[in-house]
């Protein structure tokens, strides 16, 4: 059975620097990889990669059975959807201009789901699953807390219906007191959706914790896995 | 030094003002040879022969390129042309010019020098708080404006000092005043502005501690406040060059200033372009200097860039003093609105301010209410097409954040009345080529601010998340980026307003803005100069206008950096994540 992500010998390289060299994995659905490893060492180099957000220099990733690295931006713009990525900063990820509601909304709206008699029961649902009150959606995300933020922000990428998420050090600018409920959360999702997890982290105690796999790296390569 | 698109930019941008000096007198697309016939020879018919020999005579039957060829070539060998009015060398006449500007400079840079440390020295001895208000407000008034004020008040009124000409030390001593005022009032207040907030930094607290001397502290504030500054400093030193064509203009004073503007009005091409490259080099040569100095003062900490100053701390009057000089300008405008600003009066010349004329009439007994409120009419309907213009340039420009770079540092190196210089001598002067000329020069500021603010957007988490969604890059544009972007820079851009204004208004007092009859403020201050010892309310009603409008630039623009960062609780945590969008 092909597995729902698979990288192979990946490579990227800013100028003459290689931040990620010949890194290969596969993630199943329903499964967690945690890519672990001190900060530098290429994890967010590799998220991007994989998510096509900064075009690999060399190697593979075959998402659901295709090759993305040979695609134009406008082949993968119909695919990018079912890829979603949540990021470390809660309050970067969600542009300050734009009530929670309309964030959340977006993703239907740029992949043409949206109408006005759905479009808002299916914002105030997401918002439900993500344990945030639907009365939140009217507020701006300077007015939420780090935590709210990113139940926020992950509510955002399953607007999008995905069948991977990829995890940026979703919990560590968060308060410990917060970081179980929203990891928490991310379990019970990957329970109920099925979802695959790329969950990056350099915390090897929430990694015994969350993941099923994981491998290290460590200056741009794979040093166990 | 790797060449960047800053440098290249840069450099193409020189080429292509001093190609336009070259190419004046095709530019101009006026025949040179009519007013080199009538300058040579008034009685002599402009017939057909006559004019193709003056033609062959300056070379102008050769094209363009050929000209700027020639020109250039004659550049090369220290050969300026001969001046098409007195056919005599250009270069003797330039020199000349020169000498006597860098010597009014300079005593104006003493000047403001020693008026920048008397503002700065209440800071240091107090320790905190600013002189920079008062600072701001010298900073704003327009030479041409004090130039008119100090000649009427000290050369007319009190008879002090002799009004015109150069002579002796006498005769420098009002000019340099009115140069020398506004540029220290601003390097005053860039440095009080600046030092509160390093007075706060630790290291003053342990100096102090250790019973490090006053004096000491305050010399080591300073070294740390100075060199960051001196880019501005060059600045200022480049707008003394283009303050020097308004004063020398107002005392008669034979700079270069006063020659590039005479030149431009007489059509004396061959002049004007000597005098305004002379300026422009001196211009460059300034910033040159600055730049130097400032390599010299920080040393290896410019290549690490790791000596930038704490944000200044501009002091912020109170709102309701921005409001009340704005209601009083309007009020007065809009009364002066209703009135006939046209209607002349012969019985009625220079009358006092009365019932029927509250502010008086001017030499053709025309009510002087009305023209001020018309005035502003058409100069505030021109400075905001500017502003707008500036604007749409300034967000365009601010995608380009090298290019913009490059250019922005030569149209900084130009003042707006040399930039009015040129642009009237190419287009022959009015309303819209003073327009275009404050416009070529107030893009920069607002294409900066909105370079920043395009880097910061795209360097946030949401842009990234908003390609993971699958959106268009016009998507991205439209909803995320252009408003993030536009409302901050509009803003920045309508606080502006006051100062193009200023700009159009200076353009208008030297003769290369609106023409007359047209109500325009500097035009109505530069008309009423004549006749100023028997009906100084005349020049006095546009003069307090123009200060009033200062002052509005002053106190309205403390309010632009509010709002710089897009949210104040967001904290950049995650790493910049590379985003092109």
């Amino acid at each position: 059975m092909t597995p729902l992500l698979d990288v192979r010998e990946l490579v990227v390289r800013y100028g003459d620097f290689t931040a990620v060299d010949r890194v290969s994995f596969p993630v199943g659905a329903g499964e967690t990889l945690a890519l672990n490893g001190p900060s530098g060492c290429g994890k967010s180099s590799t998220a991007l990669a994989v998510l096509q957000l900064r075009r690999p220099d060399a190697g593979e990733v075959l998402f659901e059975g295709r090759e993305l690295t040979t695609l134009t931006e406008r082949e993968l713009r119909p695919i990018r959807p079912r890829m979603q990525p949540v990021f470390q900063d809660p309050y970067g990820s969600l542009s300050p201009r734009h009530r929670i509601r309309d964030a959340v909304a977006e993703p239907l709206k740029v992949q043409g789901r949206w109408n006005d008699t759905d479009g808002p029961t299916r914002v105030a649902e997401l918002l439900d699953r993500v344990g945030l009150d639907p009365s939140y959606g009217d507020r701006h995300p300077h007015e939420l807390s780090g935590g709210q933020c990113q139940r926020a922000g992950i509510a955002r990428a399953l607007a999008s219906e995905p069948r991977l998420l990829v995890l940026d050090e979703p919990v560590s600018a968060l308060d410990p007191s917060v970081r179980a409920g929203v990891l928490n959360l991310l379990a019970d999702l990957q329970d109920d959706l099925g979802l695959g997890y790329l969950f990056i982290c350099h915390d090897r105690a929430v990694v015994r914790h969350f993941a099923d796999r994981a491998i290290e790296m460590r200056e741009g390569r794979v040093t166990s896995g | 030094m790797k060449p960047t698109a800053a440098g290249f930019t840069r450099a193409l941008c020189l080429v292509v003002v001093v190609a336009a000096v070259g190419l004046l007198p095709w530019l101009s697309g006026r025949d040179p040879a009519l007013t080199v016939l009538r300058a040579r020879s008034a009685e002599q018919e402009p017939t057909r022969e006559a004019l193709d020999a003056v033609r062959r005579d300056l070379g102008l039957d050769a094209g363009p390129l050929a000209l700027l060829g020639q020109w250039a070539g004659g550049l090369l060998r220290g050969d300026l042309g001969t001046s098409w009015v007195s056919g005599t060398e250009v270069l003797p006449s330039v020199v000349a010019g020169l000498q006597v500007s860098l010597g009014l400079m300079g005593v104006a840079l003493a000047v403001a020098v020693l008026l920048a440390a008397a503002l700065v020295a209440p800071v240091l001895v107090r320790g905190r708080g600013s002189g920079g208000g008062f600072a701001a407000m010298l900073a704003a008034v327009p030479e041409f404006l004090l130039a008119t004020v100090a000649l009427l008040v000290c050369g007319v009124w009190l008879g002090w000092l002799p009004t015109s000409g150069w002579q002796g030390p006498q005769n420098m001593v009002l000019p340099a005043l009115a140069l020398g005022v506004p540029a220290g009032g601003l390097l005053g207040r860039l440095v009080a502005d600046a030092l509160p907030a390093v007075l706060d930094e630790r290291w003053v607290e342990l100096w102090r501690g250790a019973g490090v001397s006053r004096m000491l502290i305050s010399a080591a504030a300073l070294k740390r406040v100075l060199p960051p500054l001196v880019p501005q400093f060059g600045m200022a030193a480049v707008g003394l060059t283009g303050g020097a064509v308004a004063v020398e203009t107002v005392f008669a004073v034979p700079g270069i200033g006063r020659t590039a503007l005479g030149a431009a009005k007489s059509q004396d091409l061959p002049l004007l372009q000597g005098s305004v490259l002379a300026l422009l080099l001196l211009g460059l040569a300034t910033g040159a200097v600055a730049a130097l100095v400032r390599r010299r003062l920080l040393g290896p900490a410019l290549r690490d860039a790791g000596l930038a100053l704490p944000p200044a701390r501009p002091v912020r009057t109170h709102w309701a003093v921005p409001l009340t000089l704005f209601t009083v300008l309007a009020m007065t405008i809009g009364w002066g609105l209703l009135r006939d600003p046209y209607a002349v009066n012969t019985a009625a010349r220079l009358a006092a301010p009365s019932l029927t004329h509250p502010l008086g009439t001017d030499a053709l007994g025309r009510d002087v209410l009305a023209r001020l409120g018309h005035g502003a009419a058409s100069t505030v309907g021109t400075a905001a097409a500017v502003c707008l213009l500036s604007l749409l340039v300034g967000l365009a420009l601010g995608f380009l954040p090298g290019i913009a770079a490059g250019a922005a540092d030569i149209a900084n190196a130009l003042p707006p009345v040399i930039v009015g210089i040129l642009v009237a001598a190419a287009a022959g002067p009015g309303t819209g080529g003073a327009a275009v000329a404050v416009a070529l020069i107030s893009w920069p500021p607002l294409a900066a601010h909105a370079a920043a603010l395009v880097q910061e957007v795209r360097a946030s988490a949401f842009l990234t998340a908003q390609r993971a969604i699958g959106a268009t890059p016009w998507w991205i544009l439209t909803r995320h980026v252009l408003p993030s972007v536009a409302a901050p820079v509009a803003r920045h851009a309508l606080l502006r307003l006051p100062g193009i204004a200023l700009a159009l208004a200076s353009l208008g007092f030297l003769g290369l803005g609106a023409q007359p009859p047209a109500p325009e403020w500097g035009l109505l201050l530069d008309e009423s100069r004549a006749y100023v010892e028997r009906a100084p309310w005349a020049a006095l009603a546009p003069a307090v206008a123009l200060a009033l409008l200062a002052a509005l630039a002053v106190t309205g623009a403390t309010y632009t950096r509010r709002a710089r960062r897009l949210t104040p609780a967001a904290k950049p945590v995650g790493k910049e994540t590379p985003v092109a969008v």
